[in-house]
């Protein structure tokens, strides 16, 4: 059959005759030329219907076209079509789309749930190392008002008793931050945005506070922290690229729940403490419906703490009318608490 | 045998032509996107592959078409390499940014952030230059591909410091930055033993800049004039305030219709200027899409997108492909046994920078 050839040296196409001969094609051309290629060293190269193009794995530029009538002939010499890839050639395609799905759907799930497994073995001192490069002493968005940081920490043992001592212990700090926010941080941290303190009052206050203690205590942090760095970064890393995550900063999210035992354990220390959930239940109420209000606001809030009328409604109905509540803090230490940021000047607007 | 032979490639019949259709595309989009799925993405370099394989050997140029010779697994080996040169770096501008932010050290913190958007833009701009570079080196016509030797180092500084002074200069350089980089990266490109030679300047380039900056206020003009039409304006403000909607209708105008808009038209005179002012031999080279052609192909993609439930993404390479083809031109002559194979090195890494930084087109 006749066919025409490139060289690879030169764009200058080539009249050849080929013929099929044991394991091997065989060129030649009027002139007297001739030449014969190995059937392994001849691979196909996608080409319209109609023509078969044959190119060399140890020449590059090399390629023969030929009728697609050529198939027939050749196709002892010529292997099997490489088609999505060898890797997924191997299986077939119906086979690997089910092996990938099985293993796919394995790496998520293990990426999700390994990391609650594993949370509780990480020992506390490695993530205060981690939570302590990362949060240091706040520098000067920190409200340092030393009443109100007392205050703020009697709230802490008010709700958890034993909390702010010990190896262990919780360490908590207000910012100047005008977002409403509360977040526990890697390392035992947990730190109060200036609003969530001078808009609420302390006991709901003291509710928030027992949420983030329930989430460092169970570990949640560092939960986490793990799926994030493991099957967060891996899906990122393939789904787009790291150029385009690059400003990202680690945004650490809890499961859903994660978010309801925390819920859970809140609710246990305002009963054991003596403070009416009442507040709490009525901040949430009031946040949730902000949120259909005013999408923005107090948003960074709701990322972190999906908020709904059934979380409100959880903390309302633990409310005991027999019980005798007290007030989480007393007149004084609300107020030093209140004006814990009075004295510091920066304050963070967006970054 | 005939030695040396002239190919005239101008004349009635189109030297470029795009000889796909989406039926045939068909089978590779819906395989494609499946194998996406299931891979967890990892797929997603073997599907670009096999996606430049049907589309450049669709492309026929003179008497022969397009050859991809790329492949998946040196463009997931050339990803895994930039990954592993980068995230450390990633790693760590992640861990010191919070924690500076923690300490209250915000001046350090901007700073490193500057730093970290110096080196960002950096990047960039040498991935395009590599993905052109990778791109041509896998590129095939009569057994003969292009490349480069220039390793694109240079061109990152170029593009850094031209779009530097861009941004400086609230982006009225942006069209000599843009056509400049294009000669600088254009030039540094072959074909076989051909040199690319590319002399865009801003010529013609500047009024249609100056549409963009004078967009916002046709529009803002614009939507004035439909509010005050529409009755809706400046009532006293008695119950809901009226006046909300029409500003809210300004800015929709302004962010989502005007500016888009004129850049688009910018862009499009751009590419006709930039095909007009590039060679390669004796071959120039034209392209034709007005802004309207430009507007029907994204219209179209999203259009496509929305219809089949995102399905229609998958094709939006093709599109894009058969929409340059399309109204690319190609005149001139190529002497075929002139034409011997480029010497260039054959880069390794592929696109991986480009990957990476999320600038790769097709």
């Amino acid at each position: 059959m006749d066919g025409k050839l490139y060289d690879g040296v030169t764009a200058h196409p080539h009249d050849v005759r080929v013929k099929a001969a044991d394991g091997r094609i065989e060129l030649s051309q009027a002139t007297g030329w001739s030449d014969s290629v190995e059937g392994n060293l001849l691979k196909r190269m996608d080409a319209p219907a109609g023509t078969l193009r044959l190119g060399r794995t140890d020449i590059s530029g090399w390629r023969l076209m030929l009728p697609a009538e050529a198939e027939v002939e050749l196709a002892g010499l010529l292997g099997k079509h490489e088609r999505y890839g060898r890797w997924i050639d191997r299986f077939g395609l119906g086979p690997a789309l089910a092996i990938g799905a099985v293993v796919t759907a394995s790496v998520v799930a293990i990426g999700y749930i390994a990391p609650h497994w594993i949370a509780p073995h990480v020992p506390m001192s490695w993530e205060r190392n981690v939570g302590t490069a990362i949060v240091g002493d706040f520098g000067t968005i920190r409200c340092r008002d030393a009443k109100g940081q007392k205050a703020l920490e009697d709230l802490v043992e008010r709700v958890a008793p034993g909390a702010t001592r010990g190896p262990d212990a919780i360490k908590v700090a207000a910012l100047n931050v005008p977002i409403f926010n509360a977040a526990a941080l890697p390392g035992g941290y947990i730190v109060v945005f200036k609003p969530a303190i001078t808009e609420t009052d302390s006991d709901a206050l003291a509710g928030v506070l027992a949420h983030e203690i329930a989430h460092v205590r169970r570990r949640h942090v560092t939960e986490a922290m793990i799926r994030e760095f493991g099957i967060g970064a891996l899906i990122r890393l393939f789904a787009g690229g790291v150029g385009a995550n690059a400003e990202q900063i680690v945004a650490l999210s809890y499961t859903r729940d994660n978010e309801a035992q925390a819920d859970s354990d809140a609710i246990a220390m305002l009963k054991r403490a003596g403070i009416s959930p009442k507040p709490t239940a009525a901040l949430f109420d009031r946040l949730s419906k902000l949120d259909v209000k005013a999408p923005g606001f107090s948003s960074e809030f709701l990322q972190s703490h999906p908020l709904s009328d059934k979380r409100a409604r959880k903390f309302a109905a633990s409310f005991d009318p027999h019980a005798s509540y007290s007030p989480a803090l007393s007149r004084d230490d609300q107020d030093a608490l209140f004006d814990v940021c009075r004295k510091s000047k920066a304050s963070l607007t967006a970054f | 045998m005939d030695s040396h032979q002239e190919w005239a490639a101008a004349g009635d019949d189109r030297a470029i032509r795009f000889t796909g259709n989406w039926r045939e595309y068909l089978p590779i989009a819906a395989t494609n996107a499946l194998l996406i799925i299931c891979t967890l993405g990892v797929y997603r370099f073997w599907a670009t592959a096999r996606q430049r394989r049907y589309l450049w050997s669709r492309t026929q140029i003179i008497d022969d078409t397009l050859e991809w010779t790329g492949t998946g697994k040196e463009m997931f080996i050339g990803f895994l390499i930039v990954i592993a040169i980068l995230a450390p770096f990633f790693l760590f501008i992640q861990f010191l940014f919070p924690a500076l932010v923690a300490r209250g050290k915000l001046d350090a913190a901007g700073g490193i952030l500057f730093l970290f958007y110096i080196a960002l833009i950096y990047l960039g701009g040498f991935a395009r230059f590599r993905a052109l570079r990778y791109r041509l080196s896998r590129t095939y016509w009569h057994g003969i591909r292009g490349g480069s030797d220039d390793p694109g180092w240079n061109y990152g500084g170029e593009y850094l410091g031209r779009y530097a002074l861009t941004i400086i200069t609230m982006f009225i350089m942006f069209p000599w930055a843009t056509t400049r980089l294009w000669n600088s990266r254009w030039n540094a490109m072959s074909f076989g033993p051909l040199q690319f030679r590319a002399s865009l300047n801003a010529q013609g380039l500047k009024a249609r800049w100056a549409l963009v900056y004078a967009a916002p206020i046709v529009a803002m003009i614009a939507a004035f004039g439909l509010i005050a039409a529409l009755g809706i304006g400046f009532k006293p403000a008695s119950g809901p305030n009226p006046t909300l909607g029409g500003v809210f209708l300004v800015i929709i105008l302004l962010i989502y219709v005007a500016i888009p808009l004129a850049t688009l038209h910018w862009y499009a005179k751009f590419f006709r200027r930039a095909a007009d002012e590039t060679k390669l031999g004796n071959l120039e080279f034209g392209f034709d899409a007005t802004t309207l052609q430009w507007l029907g192909l994204f219209l179209g993609n999203l259009l496509l997108a929305v219809v089949t439930l995102g399905f229609g993404l998958t094709y939006w390479g093709y599109r894009n492909w058969a929409f340059m083809v399309r109204h690319l031109h190609v005149y001139g002559t190529v002497d075929l046994a002139d034409m011997t194979q480029s010497k260039t090195h054959a880069p390794r890494e592929a696109e991986g920078f480009a990957d990476a930084f999320d600038v790769g087109a097709i």
